[in-house]
Protein backbone atom coordinates (compact mmCIF):
# COMPACT_ATOMS: atom_id res chain seq x y z
CA UNK A 1 0.00 0.00 0.00
CA UNK A 2 2.76 2.40 1.05
CA UNK A 3 4.81 1.20 -1.91
CA UNK A 4 1.93 1.98 -4.29
CA UNK A 5 1.53 5.45 -2.79
CA UNK A 6 5.24 6.08 -3.21
CA UNK A 7 5.08 4.96 -6.84
CA UNK A 8 2.16 7.32 -7.52
CA UNK A 9 4.11 10.20 -6.00
CA UNK A 10 7.19 9.35 -8.07
CA UNK A 11 5.05 9.44 -11.18
CA UNK A 12 3.68 12.80 -10.07
CA UNK A 13 7.20 14.14 -9.64
CA UNK A 14 8.02 12.90 -13.13
CA UNK A 15 4.97 14.72 -14.50
CA UNK A 16 5.84 17.86 -12.54
CA UNK A 17 9.34 17.96 -13.99
CA UNK A 18 7.86 17.46 -17.45
CA UNK A 19 5.41 20.33 -16.89
CA UNK A 20 2.36 18.11 -17.04
CA UNK A 21 0.67 18.91 -13.71
CA UNK A 22 -2.11 21.41 -13.12
CA UNK A 23 -1.91 24.07 -10.43
CA UNK A 24 -4.07 22.00 -8.09
CA UNK A 25 -1.96 18.89 -8.63
CA UNK A 26 1.23 20.86 -8.05
CA UNK A 27 -0.05 22.13 -4.71
CA UNK A 28 -1.16 18.62 -3.76
CA UNK A 29 2.34 17.39 -4.52
CA UNK A 30 3.89 20.11 -2.37
CA UNK A 31 1.55 19.08 0.45
CA UNK A 32 2.93 15.56 0.12
CA UNK A 33 6.47 16.94 0.09
CA UNK A 34 5.70 18.75 3.34
CA UNK A 35 4.75 15.40 4.86
CA UNK A 36 7.68 13.44 3.44
CA UNK A 37 10.77 15.54 2.85
CA UNK A 38 12.57 12.74 1.01
CA UNK A 39 10.27 13.64 -1.90
CA UNK A 40 11.96 17.03 -2.05
CA UNK A 41 15.28 15.23 -2.56
CA UNK A 42 13.67 13.16 -5.31
CA UNK A 43 12.31 16.27 -7.00
CA UNK A 44 15.65 18.05 -6.73
CA UNK A 45 17.44 15.04 -8.18
CA UNK A 46 15.09 14.73 -11.14
CA UNK A 47 15.30 18.42 -11.96
CA UNK A 48 19.07 18.23 -11.60
CA UNK A 49 19.46 15.24 -13.91
CA UNK A 50 17.16 16.81 -16.47
CA UNK A 51 19.10 20.07 -16.43
CA UNK A 52 22.47 18.34 -16.74
CA UNK A 53 21.31 16.15 -19.62
CA UNK A 54 19.84 19.15 -21.40
CA UNK A 55 23.17 20.94 -20.89
CA UNK A 56 25.12 17.98 -22.24
CA UNK A 57 22.90 17.82 -25.29
CA UNK A 58 23.37 21.48 -26.15
CA UNK A 59 27.12 21.49 -25.50
CA UNK A 60 27.64 18.33 -27.54
CA UNK A 61 26.25 20.00 -30.64
CA UNK A 62 29.45 21.08 -32.36
CA UNK A 63 29.32 24.25 -34.33
CA UNK A 64 30.17 23.86 -37.99
CA UNK A 65 33.28 25.62 -39.22
CA UNK A 66 32.45 28.52 -41.53
CA UNK A 67 34.59 29.03 -44.60
CA UNK A 68 33.83 32.42 -46.08
CA UNK A 69 34.27 33.29 -49.72
CA UNK A 70 35.66 36.62 -50.92
CA UNK A 71 33.10 39.18 -52.15
CA UNK A 72 34.09 38.89 -55.82
CA UNK A 73 33.14 35.20 -55.75
CA UNK A 74 29.63 36.05 -54.55
CA UNK A 75 29.20 38.71 -57.23
CA UNK A 76 30.31 36.33 -59.97
CA UNK A 77 27.97 33.63 -58.72
CA UNK A 78 25.03 36.06 -58.66
CA UNK A 79 25.76 37.21 -62.20
CA UNK A 80 25.96 33.60 -63.43
CA UNK A 81 22.57 32.79 -61.86
CA UNK A 82 20.94 35.83 -63.49
CA UNK A 83 22.27 34.84 -66.93
CA UNK A 84 21.14 31.25 -66.44
CA UNK A 85 17.61 32.31 -65.45
CA UNK A 86 17.39 34.66 -68.44
CA UNK A 87 18.46 31.87 -70.81
CA UNK A 88 15.97 29.45 -69.31
CA UNK A 89 13.16 31.97 -69.75
CA UNK A 90 14.17 32.50 -73.38
CA UNK A 91 14.07 28.84 -74.35
CA UNK A 92 11.19 27.85 -72.09
CA UNK A 93 8.27 26.02 -73.65
CA UNK A 94 5.12 25.37 -71.62
CA UNK A 95 4.73 21.73 -70.63
CA UNK A 96 1.28 20.30 -69.91
CA UNK A 97 0.70 19.25 -66.36
CA UNK A 98 0.10 15.60 -65.52
CA UNK A 99 -2.41 14.42 -62.95
CA UNK A 100 0.36 12.46 -61.26
CA UNK A 101 2.05 15.77 -60.41
CA UNK A 102 -0.84 16.57 -58.07
CA UNK A 103 -1.04 13.23 -56.34
CA UNK A 104 0.76 12.11 -53.20
CA UNK A 105 3.36 9.42 -53.84
CA UNK A 106 3.18 8.49 -50.21
CA UNK A 107 1.83 9.98 -47.02
CA UNK A 108 4.25 11.20 -44.38
CA UNK A 109 4.06 9.29 -41.06
CA UNK A 110 3.66 12.73 -39.46
CA UNK A 111 0.06 12.60 -40.62
CA UNK A 112 -0.66 9.61 -38.39
CA UNK A 113 -3.08 10.47 -35.62
CA UNK A 114 -1.88 9.93 -32.06
CA UNK A 115 -3.42 10.64 -28.67
CA UNK A 116 -4.51 14.22 -28.07
CA UNK A 117 -1.33 16.17 -27.38
CA UNK A 118 -2.90 18.52 -24.86
CA UNK A 119 -1.10 18.30 -21.59
CA UNK A 120 -4.21 18.82 -19.62
CA UNK A 121 -4.35 17.77 -16.05
CA UNK A 122 -7.71 16.23 -16.67
CA UNK A 123 -6.56 14.17 -19.62
CA UNK A 124 -6.26 10.51 -18.84
CA UNK A 125 -4.04 8.61 -21.18
CA UNK A 126 -6.04 5.53 -22.01
CA UNK A 127 -4.81 2.24 -23.39
CA UNK A 128 -6.25 3.24 -26.75
CA UNK A 129 -4.17 6.42 -26.69
CA UNK A 130 -1.08 4.41 -25.87
CA UNK A 131 -1.76 1.95 -28.69
CA UNK A 132 -2.18 4.83 -31.13
CA UNK A 133 1.11 6.32 -29.96
CA UNK A 134 2.88 2.99 -30.24
CA UNK A 135 1.45 2.56 -33.72
CA UNK A 136 2.76 5.97 -34.66
CA UNK A 137 6.19 5.06 -33.31
CA UNK A 138 6.20 1.78 -35.23
CA UNK A 139 5.18 3.49 -38.48
CA UNK A 140 7.75 6.20 -37.91
CA UNK A 141 10.42 3.53 -37.54
CA UNK A 142 9.26 1.89 -40.75
CA UNK A 143 7.65 -1.08 -39.04
CA UNK A 144 4.37 -0.90 -40.95
CA UNK A 145 3.35 -4.44 -40.07
CA UNK A 146 3.48 -3.75 -36.36
CA UNK A 147 1.76 -0.38 -36.86
CA UNK A 148 -1.12 -2.08 -38.70
CA UNK A 149 -1.45 -4.66 -35.94
CA UNK A 150 -1.65 -1.91 -33.32
CA UNK A 151 -4.22 0.12 -35.25
CA UNK A 152 -6.28 -3.03 -35.86
CA UNK A 153 -6.18 -3.69 -32.14
CA UNK A 154 -7.56 -0.22 -31.44
CA UNK A 155 -10.36 -0.85 -33.97
CA UNK A 156 -11.19 -4.23 -32.43
CA UNK A 157 -11.09 -3.10 -28.82
CA UNK A 158 -11.85 0.63 -28.72
CA UNK A 159 -14.20 1.35 -31.57
CA UNK A 160 -15.67 4.41 -29.84
CA UNK A 161 -14.72 7.93 -30.86
CA UNK A 162 -12.22 9.44 -31.33
CA UNK A 163 -10.25 6.19 -31.41
CA UNK A 164 -12.17 4.44 -34.20
CA UNK A 165 -11.79 7.24 -36.73
CA UNK A 166 -8.14 7.82 -35.82
CA UNK A 167 -7.26 4.15 -36.07
CA UNK A 168 -9.01 3.79 -39.44
CA UNK A 169 -7.31 6.91 -40.78
CA UNK A 170 -3.92 5.61 -39.65
CA UNK A 171 -4.67 2.21 -41.14
CA UNK A 172 -5.51 3.91 -44.42
CA UNK A 173 -2.23 5.83 -44.41
CA UNK A 174 -0.19 2.66 -43.93
CA UNK A 175 -2.13 0.82 -46.65
CA UNK A 176 -1.75 3.78 -48.99
CA UNK A 177 1.99 3.77 -48.48
CA UNK A 178 1.98 0.01 -49.14
CA UNK A 179 0.29 0.65 -52.47
CA UNK A 180 -2.90 -1.12 -51.34
CA UNK A 181 -5.18 1.68 -52.50
CA UNK A 182 -8.41 -0.35 -52.55
CA UNK A 183 -8.16 -1.18 -48.85
CA UNK A 184 -6.86 2.31 -48.05
CA UNK A 185 -10.08 3.66 -49.59
CA UNK A 186 -12.15 1.37 -47.35
CA UNK A 187 -10.28 2.61 -44.27
CA UNK A 188 -10.50 6.30 -45.16
CA UNK A 189 -14.24 5.96 -45.84
CA UNK A 190 -14.67 4.20 -42.51
CA UNK A 191 -12.78 7.02 -40.75
CA UNK A 192 -15.02 9.61 -42.41
CA UNK A 193 -18.19 7.77 -41.43
CA UNK A 194 -17.10 7.55 -37.79
CA UNK A 195 -15.51 10.91 -37.10
CA UNK A 196 -17.42 13.19 -34.75
CA UNK A 197 -16.75 16.95 -34.80
CA UNK A 198 -13.13 16.79 -35.88
CA UNK A 199 -12.65 19.01 -38.90
CA UNK A 200 -8.95 18.30 -39.17
CA UNK A 201 -9.39 14.56 -39.24
CA UNK A 202 -12.24 14.86 -41.76
CA UNK A 203 -10.06 16.99 -44.01
CA UNK A 204 -7.16 14.56 -43.81
CA UNK A 205 -9.36 11.54 -44.51
CA UNK A 206 -11.07 13.21 -47.50
CA UNK A 207 -7.79 14.45 -48.93
CA UNK A 208 -6.10 11.07 -48.67
CA UNK A 209 -9.24 9.36 -49.97
CA UNK A 210 -9.16 11.59 -53.05
CA UNK A 211 -5.55 10.66 -53.65
CA UNK A 212 -6.32 6.98 -53.25
CA UNK A 213 -9.19 7.24 -55.75
CA UNK A 214 -6.89 8.79 -58.31
CA UNK A 215 -4.53 5.86 -57.87
CA UNK A 216 -7.42 3.50 -58.62
CA UNK A 217 -8.44 5.73 -61.51
CA UNK A 218 -11.85 6.57 -60.04
CA UNK A 219 -11.64 10.21 -60.95
CA UNK A 220 -15.28 11.19 -60.38
CA UNK A 221 -15.11 9.85 -56.83
CA UNK A 222 -11.76 11.58 -56.37
CA UNK A 223 -13.35 14.85 -57.46
CA UNK A 224 -16.07 14.52 -54.84
CA UNK A 225 -13.59 13.68 -52.09
CA UNK A 226 -11.20 16.48 -52.96
CA UNK A 227 -14.13 18.90 -53.03
CA UNK A 228 -15.02 17.78 -49.51
CA UNK A 229 -11.40 18.22 -48.39
CA UNK A 230 -11.31 21.72 -49.89
CA UNK A 231 -14.50 22.67 -48.09
CA UNK A 232 -12.95 21.91 -44.71
CA UNK A 233 -10.78 24.98 -45.31
CA UNK A 234 -7.77 23.52 -43.52
CA UNK A 235 -4.11 22.83 -44.16
CA UNK A 236 -4.69 20.94 -47.43
CA UNK A 237 -6.90 23.69 -48.87
CA UNK A 238 -4.45 24.95 -51.51
CA UNK A 239 -3.38 21.49 -52.64
CA UNK A 240 -7.01 20.38 -52.72
CA UNK A 241 -7.96 23.41 -54.83
CA UNK A 242 -5.28 22.66 -57.41
CA UNK A 243 -6.23 19.01 -57.60
CA UNK A 244 -9.91 19.94 -57.83
CA UNK A 245 -9.20 22.23 -60.78
CA UNK A 246 -7.03 19.64 -62.46
CA UNK A 247 -9.63 16.89 -62.08
CA UNK A 248 -12.36 19.15 -63.41
CA UNK A 249 -10.17 19.99 -66.36
CA UNK A 250 -9.23 16.38 -67.08
CA UNK A 251 -12.82 15.23 -66.74
CA UNK A 252 -13.83 17.88 -69.26
CA UNK A 253 -16.10 19.63 -66.82
CA UNK A 254 -14.46 23.06 -67.09
CA UNK A 255 -12.36 24.63 -69.80
CA UNK A 256 -10.27 27.05 -67.83
CA UNK A 257 -8.34 29.64 -69.68
CA UNK A 258 -4.67 29.38 -68.89
CA UNK A 259 -5.37 26.43 -66.65
CA UNK A 260 -1.87 25.07 -67.09
CA UNK A 261 -0.47 28.34 -65.80
CA UNK A 262 -2.85 28.45 -62.88
CA UNK A 263 -1.83 25.03 -61.69
CA UNK A 264 1.85 25.28 -62.44
CA UNK A 265 3.07 25.78 -58.89
CA UNK B 1 7.86 14.81 8.83
CA UNK B 2 5.65 14.07 11.80
CA UNK B 3 3.56 17.16 12.53
CA UNK B 4 2.20 15.72 15.76
CA UNK B 5 5.80 15.82 17.06
CA UNK B 6 6.01 19.43 15.93
CA UNK B 7 2.80 20.32 17.83
CA UNK B 8 3.97 18.34 20.88
CA UNK B 9 7.36 20.10 20.89
CA UNK B 10 5.62 23.50 20.86
CA UNK B 11 3.25 22.63 23.70
CA UNK B 12 6.03 21.08 25.77
CA UNK B 13 8.41 23.89 24.90
CA UNK B 14 10.94 21.27 23.74
CA UNK B 15 13.42 23.58 22.06
CA UNK B 16 15.71 20.86 20.75
CA UNK B 17 12.89 18.95 19.05
CA UNK B 18 11.32 22.19 17.79
CA UNK B 19 14.61 23.25 16.16
CA UNK B 20 14.94 19.84 14.54
CA UNK B 21 11.42 20.02 13.08
CA UNK B 22 11.77 23.67 12.09
CA UNK B 23 14.86 22.96 10.00
CA UNK B 24 12.88 20.50 7.88
CA UNK B 25 9.86 22.81 7.49
CA UNK B 26 12.11 25.75 6.66
CA UNK B 27 13.84 23.81 3.90
CA UNK B 28 10.54 22.80 2.29
CA UNK B 29 9.05 26.28 2.49
CA UNK B 30 12.12 28.01 1.10
CA UNK B 31 12.20 25.66 -1.88
CA UNK B 32 8.45 26.14 -2.28
CA UNK B 33 8.78 29.93 -2.52
CA UNK B 34 11.83 29.71 -4.75
CA UNK B 35 10.09 27.37 -7.19
CA UNK B 36 6.45 28.44 -7.06
CA UNK B 37 6.89 32.20 -6.76
CA UNK B 38 10.41 32.61 -8.12
CA UNK B 39 11.40 34.30 -4.87
CA UNK B 40 15.04 35.06 -4.15
CA UNK B 41 16.85 33.01 -1.52
CA UNK B 42 17.04 35.99 0.86
CA UNK B 43 13.36 36.92 0.52
CA UNK B 44 12.37 33.28 0.96
CA UNK B 45 14.40 32.98 4.15
CA UNK B 46 12.81 36.12 5.61
CA UNK B 47 9.29 35.04 4.72
CA UNK B 48 9.74 31.52 6.06
CA UNK B 49 11.11 32.82 9.34
CA UNK B 50 7.98 34.96 9.82
CA UNK B 51 5.75 32.11 8.71
CA UNK B 52 7.19 29.79 11.34
CA UNK B 53 6.64 32.38 14.08
CA UNK B 54 2.98 32.78 13.03
CA UNK B 55 2.39 29.04 12.89
CA UNK B 56 3.99 28.40 16.25
CA UNK B 57 1.81 31.12 17.76
CA UNK B 58 -1.35 29.61 16.23
CA UNK B 59 -0.49 26.18 17.57
CA UNK B 60 0.18 27.64 21.01
CA UNK B 61 -3.26 29.26 20.88
CA UNK B 62 -4.71 25.82 20.07
CA UNK B 63 -6.02 27.12 16.74
CA UNK B 64 -4.17 24.54 14.65
CA UNK B 65 -4.12 20.83 15.39
CA UNK B 66 -4.13 18.39 12.54
CA UNK B 67 -1.25 18.00 10.06
CA UNK B 68 -3.30 18.91 6.97
CA UNK B 69 -4.44 22.23 8.41
CA UNK B 70 -0.88 23.00 9.59
CA UNK B 71 0.52 22.30 6.11
CA UNK B 72 -2.20 24.40 4.51
CA UNK B 73 -1.50 27.23 6.93
CA UNK B 74 2.27 27.00 6.38
CA UNK B 75 2.05 27.28 2.60
CA UNK B 76 -0.65 29.95 2.62
CA UNK B 77 1.16 32.09 5.19
CA UNK B 78 4.49 31.74 3.37
CA UNK B 79 2.87 32.91 0.14
CA UNK B 80 1.12 35.82 1.85
CA UNK B 81 4.33 36.86 3.56
CA UNK B 82 6.08 36.91 0.20
CA UNK B 83 3.31 38.96 -1.43
CA UNK B 84 3.44 41.40 1.49
CA UNK B 85 7.20 41.72 1.12
CA UNK B 86 6.89 42.34 -2.61
CA UNK B 87 4.23 44.98 -2.06
CA UNK B 88 6.37 46.67 0.58
CA UNK B 89 9.41 46.73 -1.71
CA UNK B 90 7.36 48.20 -4.49
CA UNK B 91 6.16 51.10 -2.33
CA UNK B 92 9.73 52.23 -1.85
CA UNK B 93 10.64 51.79 -5.51
CA UNK B 94 8.53 54.11 -7.65
CA UNK B 95 10.36 53.29 -10.87
CA UNK B 96 9.38 49.68 -10.86
CA UNK B 97 6.99 48.55 -13.56
CA UNK B 98 3.83 47.02 -12.06
CA UNK B 99 3.59 43.25 -12.25
CA UNK B 100 1.18 41.68 -14.62
CA UNK B 101 -1.36 39.32 -13.14
CA UNK B 102 -0.24 36.45 -15.29
CA UNK B 103 1.00 33.51 -13.26
CA UNK B 104 4.60 32.66 -14.02
CA UNK B 105 5.37 29.00 -14.57
CA UNK B 106 7.20 27.19 -11.79
CA UNK B 107 10.91 27.87 -11.75
CA UNK B 108 12.01 24.35 -11.01
CA UNK B 109 15.63 25.26 -11.67
CA UNK B 110 15.53 27.34 -8.49
CA UNK B 111 15.37 24.14 -6.51
CA UNK B 112 18.94 23.31 -7.47
CA UNK B 113 22.13 24.18 -5.66
CA UNK B 114 25.37 24.66 -7.54
CA UNK B 115 27.33 22.38 -5.26
CA UNK B 116 24.86 19.50 -5.56
CA UNK B 117 24.74 19.87 -9.33
CA UNK B 118 28.51 19.59 -9.59
CA UNK B 119 28.48 16.40 -7.56
CA UNK B 120 25.52 15.08 -9.52
CA UNK B 121 27.34 15.74 -12.77
CA UNK B 122 30.28 13.64 -11.59
CA UNK B 123 27.88 10.89 -10.51
CA UNK B 124 26.15 10.94 -13.89
CA UNK B 125 29.51 10.49 -15.59
CA UNK B 126 30.13 7.38 -13.48
CA UNK B 127 26.86 5.69 -14.49
CA UNK B 128 27.04 2.47 -16.47
CA UNK B 129 26.62 3.26 -20.20
CA UNK B 130 23.29 1.42 -20.50
CA UNK B 131 21.91 3.22 -17.44
CA UNK B 132 23.12 6.54 -18.85
CA UNK B 133 21.49 5.81 -22.19
CA UNK B 134 18.25 4.88 -20.46
CA UNK B 135 18.00 7.94 -18.22
CA UNK B 136 19.07 10.22 -21.08
CA UNK B 137 16.31 8.80 -23.25
CA UNK B 138 13.79 9.29 -20.46
CA UNK B 139 14.59 12.95 -19.91
CA UNK B 140 15.30 13.88 -23.52
CA UNK B 141 11.85 12.70 -24.63
CA UNK B 142 9.65 14.41 -22.04
CA UNK B 143 6.58 14.01 -24.22
CA UNK B 144 6.86 10.24 -24.23
CA UNK B 145 4.79 8.24 -21.84
CA UNK B 146 6.41 5.45 -19.88
CA UNK B 147 4.72 3.02 -22.24
CA UNK B 148 6.64 4.46 -25.18
CA UNK B 149 9.95 4.34 -23.31
CA UNK B 150 9.16 0.76 -22.29
CA UNK B 151 8.50 -0.17 -25.89
CA UNK B 152 11.72 1.54 -27.02
CA UNK B 153 13.78 -0.53 -24.59
CA UNK B 154 11.61 -3.61 -25.03
CA UNK B 155 10.64 -3.89 -21.37
CA UNK B 156 7.33 -3.75 -19.51
CA UNK B 157 5.89 -0.44 -18.32
CA UNK B 158 6.35 -1.44 -14.68
CA UNK B 159 9.96 -2.33 -15.35
CA UNK B 160 10.44 0.99 -17.11
CA UNK B 161 9.41 2.84 -13.94
CA UNK B 162 11.45 0.51 -11.74
CA UNK B 163 14.54 0.96 -13.88
CA UNK B 164 14.19 4.73 -13.82
CA UNK B 165 13.82 4.66 -10.03
CA UNK B 166 16.82 2.35 -9.65
CA UNK B 167 19.04 4.68 -11.67
CA UNK B 168 17.85 7.74 -9.73
CA UNK B 169 18.47 5.86 -6.50
CA UNK B 170 22.07 5.13 -7.58
CA UNK B 171 22.55 8.81 -8.37
CA UNK B 172 20.97 9.87 -5.08
CA UNK B 173 23.25 7.62 -3.08
CA UNK B 174 26.26 8.79 -5.06
CA UNK B 175 25.39 12.44 -4.39
CA UNK B 176 24.83 11.80 -0.68
CA UNK B 177 28.15 9.98 -0.43
CA UNK B 178 30.13 12.69 -2.20
CA UNK B 179 28.40 15.90 -1.27
CA UNK B 180 30.55 16.81 1.71
CA UNK B 181 33.81 15.21 0.72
Amino acid sequence: MEHDQKLILRKKIDSYVKGQLSEVEIQELWNEIAKDVSLLDDLELEVGVKELLAGNASSSKKKATLHTLPNWAWHSAAAAVIILVALLQLFRTPTPTELSQFVLNDISPDQIETSDALRSSTMNVSSADSLLNLGFQAAYNGNNKKALELFDKVIETYAQEPYGSKAYLNRGIILYNNGDYENAIVSFKEAISRVVENRMLTEKAQWFLANAYINTNELELALNAVGEAYMQNGVFRTQAFRLYQKLNYDLGKVDYENFEEQTEN
Amino acid sequence: MDYSQFVKAIHENNKKELDKQSIVITRVLIKFLRVRLNASQEDSEDCVQNTLLFVIEKIKEEKLHNPDSIIYYLFTTAKNEYFKLRAKNKESNYDEIPDSHAKEPDQLKNILSKERQEVLNRCLAKLKPDYFEYISHWFKHPGDEAVVVASHFNISVNNAWTKKHRILQILKECVQKNINL
